[in-house]
């Protein structure tokens, strides 16, 4: 009796070692950071469709559009557990990288781009936003964790 | 009465068919995801190669297109670690279910 109750407390220890090791990988699913991305996505991929005319036309559109991709970053940033997804938004919007950020500062920079390029840069766009939707869609539901 | 052994070997099986049924999914899952993403760089290759030749991309464009590829690699790279991590996450839940149901099984 006195070995079967020291088995099931010894079952109850390494679950709770195993339930706490595996909850503090990495961060639950936000439905508030997948909309945040899916409603960047879109926005982003509508305002890049105007880069082959002047950039002064759109730069408010830009000034904005750059503010809200900074908040979608900050928020990744500040949520436990969140590096992965935090790193996806830092390379996505870096100014000095190839994707929207440094397309966005090409575009001012050159005031108008080619019609293949921006359509090309598009569909980069798309899927590096894909990633970051993909991995947050991924994440474990919070009432799915026991 | 169970013994400790029954336990061991009740865990041992279980784990066993939870092993075989998840891993056999992910596999499949990380194969398919690695193969579509090098098909379809190749066909962007092929596609900015023309573009280039033709004139309807400039050398900077073309450089700044492969540099972007890179930098998706690395956001597919993030993607495809913080799924592993959630799958490591998910059977380490699963081999929770299997140590407590064979507990169950063999000392209730």
């Amino acid at each position: 009796m006195i070995i079967k109750a020291k088995l099931l407390v010894s079952i109850s220890i390494l679950t709770f070692c195993l339930a706490t090791w595996s909850c503090s990988n990495i961060s639950v699913f936000s439905p508030e950071a997948y909309k945040q991305a899916v409603d960047l996505k879109v926005e982003s991929l509508e305002l890049m469709s105007f880069a082959t005319s002047p950039y002064a036309d759109y730069e408010e559109n830009v000034t904005y559009l750059k503010t809200e991709l900074r908040k979608a970053y900050e928020f990744a940033l500040g949520r436990p557990n969140n590096e992965l997804s935090a790193g996806q938004w830092e390379i996505l919007i870096n100014e000095e990288g190839n994707l929207l950020g440094g397309f966005l500062k090409r575009w001012e920079t050159e005031d108008a781009l080619s019609e293949m390029f921006v359509s090309e840069m598009q569909t980069l766009v798309s899927d590096a936003f894909d990633t970051i939707i993909g991995l947050e869609s991924g994440k474990i539901d919070p009432s799915e964790l026991k | 009465m169970p013994t400790f052994n029954d336990f061991v070997t009740t865990v041992k099986n279980d784990l066993l068919d939870f092993t075989k049924e998840n891993l056999e999914e992910y596999k499949d899952e990380i194969l398919k995801d690695g193969n579509a993403f090098v098909e379809k760089t190749k066909e962007d290759l092929q596609r900015w190669t023309e573009g280039l030749a033709s004139g309807a991309l400039s050398q900077t464009d073309f450089e700044f297109l492969l540099k972007g590829k890179k930098d998706l690699a690395k956001m597919e790279a993030l993607k495809q670690l913080g799924l592993s991590k959630i799958r490591i996450t998910k059977i380490t839940n699963g081999i929770i279910d299997v140590v407590v149901g064979s507990a169950i099984k063999t000392f209730l």
